[in-house]
């Protein structure tokens, strides 16, 4: 590991394990155009793109910090911020407006105490307004990582928090 | 070429060339705004749409569409105008219309075009931006609520500087220019974002609110200060230089400009100038006439045995040329210039081995050749420009880099770039090894291997094997074998090395060895070929083929300081010098300087040398002056005085013309007919001309006749554990002491430190600007301390600029001074 990123994970406040990261970008290194691919890796292994994996990415694959941040920043997939282990998602497309979904969001906002696009400080959930998930059959709908529900209501949000409260904080990996 | 119509003209345009370059060959107009002839294709504006018949009629951007043969082209149709007005209309949607406060207007593409194609109303309406402006650093100011997203500034700092501070952040409407993440920018700051937006999103914070750009006149001059000789363009009103202004066609480096070229020039209209000359009465210095000054001084120096001179590397070569004569005139042998051992790798290194005290290759080799081998990285720190070359030429013409070094540096994080960091002190030794591996490995030139000297070198140079030399430069034999079979078979490269005061280890038997490297594999001479040697000062090369230093009997710079001190010198004429700063061990050369009967200086500046001076004579700048200067690679140039000179100050050339009349001698009294018996004496000159110079000047004529020699190499004196290697060296922000008189330069690099490594930093416990005190044979300072990744163990780096706190007072002026470090 190069020293410019060994300096910045000593002023870090929090401890980032680099390991993940190096062991993504080793997986690449040698591929033209591993830019992207590594992104994505390090993503999948942090759940956002630390800061100090970024310097860590532009050290080793010698691009500039600058253009990391604009490629993370240009993709709505990568994230900055850490994310919750639980991602929840409610449309607000056409459907799901007019079954209701603005209460079923006020609900969310009500019972986890964020915002859209927040995170709660344990880390736990992250909370989305989408635009449609393409099942407006089934409106008014939530999603929590790949788990889809529908037909929501007010008791259903309090039923998927309760069971989501419940559920280990470490993913499998 | 290739053939095609463009406007209903027959015209003809390079193969490789986009409709846009083959309008502009031809002298048609295409309205743009994101292009810039050093930077690719980019497409982001849509300003320069035409029209091309085999393409239907669709509207298609000239600026990424290469030519064909037999397009028929039309760059303006009714249509073509309506959709230039429509991206118009879009770009003033979101751009503020604050242009009579916008030191942008007036040389504003976007207002121009606004003008040019009458956009007075707009049919859509939104907000303006509302970004914070970055006002975080003392030179670049970056409004992005004027930005139109052209990309110019994202690609100049990429292809070109290769630092990479700005990036595009986000998409669509929300996109913005910025650094990672959206921090300020900090970055060279040589301003080359600055010189190409086409709008006022960056603008260069010392010019802010000094005049209208249509206020102001446009003046051609050289760059004063490193020996790259870049052309500048100066933006003067009412006498003063005000800006230096961007053109894209200007000079090799096409108007590219590092920060002190850029940001330096305030030097010119610095308050501190002198404007009248000082005589010491009463122990004081006190105005005085020309005329007494000058008397006495004549008076002073006639005793030519025991008068001395030593002028700086910024003079003119007319000048210098006069400096000669007088100092001949008055019997005087002891003349030289930049501390004596700054210019023997040319004056002896080069000149034994080459035939001639010249390098044998141009800048504009470096982008021709396949392999470049650079010594120290600080060639892109002492000779920015030529470092953006060495950027183009390893990113876009796939030129490979091979640098030693006693440090780790930013040329080698480009593309491919190796770095083999040696032990300070050991360059010479490290190139012998080279020289034995080409010959090891067979790799030697058949002409080399016909010069008479050949068996005797190849015999001495055994000594330096790549096995012995390794563990005494820090580079295995492997590596120095690589490196060796490298350079011999590629088939055009080319050596760079700077050389200046601050880099004692530069000297004649490193030319001499970099020579034999050079042919031994045959690498002397032709395109992308050869030795170019980089010279610290904008005239340092110019003094040498004017002959300003010592042959013969006489002394050289550092011997004039012994002999001041046994007597022998009594009068010191120093010509814009200022050794107390810059010389090596500070406390010898003031010892010295106290002892003179009588010392006289030229200056711009009251320098730390002033004050030990009888007569302190005021001069004037280069751009008041008129003259040549001769930069690396032979470049000769010209340049006309662009504002009157400053208060009663004269030029060293007329200080230099009238000593010689009153010594009783007789010179030309204007640098145009000592140029011609410049050109008349100097073989290298024959034939130039003020006028046959022009604006692009002429390369001096060299000559070679390769010799091998071997250099008397000397191995570096092994370290004690408990010691430190002090290295000094240039920084980019700096050149010579000159640049603290600009404002820009001492903005961003106001003053000296000791550069350590980490590991070092964190066995002695020192953290980032801590104080800590540094102690040699000759003396003691303290300095912040900066902790750095590019440094070795062991090594400590030590900027040679500042005037406060020189590094003079420990440093010895050999190759590697040992120094003790403490917190």
């Amino acid at each position: 590991m190069s020293e410019a990123v060994e300096q910045r994970e000593e002023e870090q406040t929090e401890e980032i394990d680099l390991e993940p990261a190096n062991r993504v970008i080793d997986k690449f290194i040698d591929m033209p155009g591993n830019l992207m691919p590594v992104l994505q890796g390090v993503q999948d292994e942090y759940g956002y793109i630390p800061r100090i994996a970024a310097d860590l990415i532009a050290e080793r694959l010698n691009v500039y910090p600058s253009q990391i941040y604009g490629v993370l920043t240009f993709y709505a997939q990568f994230h900055l911020k850490p994310r919750g282990r639980f991602i929840i998602r409610v449309c607000v497309g056409t459907a799901c407006h007019v079954q209701g979904a603005t209460r079923i969001v006020e609900t969310f906002y009500d019972k986890l105490g964020i915002g859209h696009a927040e995170t709660t400080p344990d880390l736990r959930y992250t909370f989305e307004k989408v635009a449609c998930l393409g099942a407006c059959g089934m409106a008014p709908l939530a999603m929590v990582n790949d788990a889809t529900y529908g037909s929501m209501t007010v008791q259903k949000v309090e039923e998927i928090i309760n069971d989501y409260n419940q559920r280990p904080l470490k993913s499998g990996k | 070429m290739v053939n095609l119509t463009i406007d209903n003209r027959q015209v003809t345009a390079p193969r490789n060339a986009t409709i846009y370059e083959a309008a502009k060959i031809n002298g048609i107009h295409i309205p743009i705004l994101c292009h810039d002839n050093k930077l690719k294709p980019f497409g982001a504006c849509r300003m320069c749409l035409v029209e091309v018949e085999q393409m239907k009629g669709r509207q298609i951007p000239a600026c990424t569409t290469p030519v064909t043969e037999g397009m028929i082209v039309t760059t303006s149709t009714p249509d073509i105008i309506k959709a230039r007005k429509l991206v118009l209309e879009l770009l003033l949607l979101n751009h503020p219309l604050d242009c009579p406060v916008c030191d942008k207007g007036g040389d504003c593409d976007l207002q121009n075009l606004s003008y040019d194609y009458k956009i007075s109303s707009n049919r859509f309406h939104d907000q303006k931006f509302q970004h914070k402006i970055d006002y975080n650093n003392p030179l670049i100011e970056r409004d992005m609520n004027r930005c139109i997203l052209c990309g110019k500034c994202v690609r100049i700092c990429d292809e070109i500087v290769s630092f990479g501070a700005l990036t595009f952040i986000g998409r669509g409407i929300e996109t913005k220019i910025g650094c990672e993440f959206d921090e300020a920018l900090n970055c060279e700051f040589c301003g080359s974002c600055v010189s190409v937006c086409p709008v006022g999103a960056l603008l260069a914070r010392p010019f802010k609110f000094k005049a209208r750009f249509w206020a102001m006149e446009k003046k051609r001059s050289i760059c004063g200060y490193c020996g790259t000789g870049c052309n500048l363009t100066l933006g003067v009103k009412e006498g003063k230089v005000l800006t230096t202004v961007y053109d894209e066609n200007q000079g090799f480096h096409r108007g590219q400009l590092c920060v002190r070229g850029r940001f330096g020039y305030q030097f010119i209209n610095n308050e501190k100038r002198l404007k009248k000359p000082l005589i010491r009465k009463n122990g004081a210095l006190v105005e005085c006439g020309w005329d007494e000054a000058l008397q006495l001084a004549a008076s002073k120096i006639r005793n030519g045995s025991e008068t001395a001179a030593i002028a700086t590397p910024r003079l003119t070569n007319e000048e210098f040329f006069l400096f000669r004569k007088l100092m001949k005139g008055i019997g005087s042998e002891n003349f030289d210039h930049a501390a004596g051992y700054a210019h023997k790798a040319l004056t002896s290194g080069f000149a034994r081995s080459l035939g001639s005290a010249a390098s044998t290759a141009m800048v504009n080799d470096i982008q021709k050749s396949d392999m470049l081998l650079v010594i120290k990285t600080d060639s892109y720190e002492t000779h920015p420009v030529i470092g953006f070359e060495i950027n183009i030429a390893v990113k876009d013409k796939g030129v490979k880099l091979n640098i030693v070094s006693d440090k780790n540096g930013k040329l080698g994080k480009l593309p491919g770039a190796r770095t083999f960091v040696h032990l300070p002190g050991s360059e010479t030794l490290l190139i012998n090894a080279l020289c034995s591996s080409v010959i090891k490995q067979k790799l030697v030139s058949s002409t080399a291997a016909s010069l008479p000297d050949f068996k005797e070198y190849a015999k001495g140079i055994e000594a330096f094997s790549p096995e012995k030399a390794a563990s005494l430069c820090g580079i295995s034999p492997e590596e120095i074998n690589s490196l060796a079979a490298d350079f011999a078979s590629s088939k055009k490269a080319m050596i760079l090395f700077p050389t200046g005061v601050a880099y004692p280890g530069h000297d004649s038997e490193l030319a001499t060895a970099l020579a034999n490297l050079a042919i031994l594999a045959g690498k002397v001479e032709g395109e992308g070929c050869g030795l170019l040697c980089l010279p610290e000062k904008n005239n340092s090369q110019g003094a040498v083929d004017t002959g300003f230093y010592p042959t013969g009997k006489g002394l050289d710079a550092l011997s004039v300081f012994d002999a001041i001190e046994d007597g022998r010198i009594k009068t010191l004429f120093l010509a814009g010098e200022n050794p107390v700063v810059s010389y090596p061990d500070e406390a010898r050369i003031k010892r010295a300087l106290e002892k003179l009967d009588f010392l006289v200086l030229t200056t711009l500046f009251p320098t730390e040398t002033a004050e030990y001076a009888d007569l302190v004579l005021p001069a004037s700048s280069y751009a008041e002056k008129e003259g040549t200067f001769t930069s690396a690679g032979g470049h000769v140039q010209y340049f006309a005085p662009v504002i009157p000179k400053a208060g009663d100050s004269r030029t060293d050339f007329e200080i230099i013309s009238s000593l010689i009349k009153l010594t009783g001698g007789e010179a030309a009294s204007n640098p145009s007919e000592i140029f011609a018996e410049i050109a008349s004496t100097l073989d290298g000159y024959a034939g130039m001309t003020y006028e046959n110079l022009g604006e692009n000047g002429a390369f001096t004529a060299v000559k070679t006749r390769p010799a091998l020699i071997l250099p008397q190499t000397q191995a570096p004196a092994l370290r004690k554990p408990e010691e430190f290697s002090l290295v000094t060296g240039a920084l980019l922000y700096h050149n010579g002491t000159l640049s603290q008189f600009g404002e820009g330069p001492m903005h961003v690099s106001p003053e000296s430190y000791a550069e350590i490594s980490r590991k070092d930093a964190s066995r002695l416990g020192i953290k980032e600007n801590d104080t800590i005190t540094l102690t040699s044979d000759s003396g003691s300072m303290q300095l912040a301390a900066r902790v750095s990744l590019r440094i070795p163990e062991g090594v400590v780096f030590i900027p040679n600029h500042f005037s406060a706190n020189p590094v003079n007072a420990i440093w010895s002026g050999k190759p590697v001074t040992p120094v003790a470090l403490s917190r």
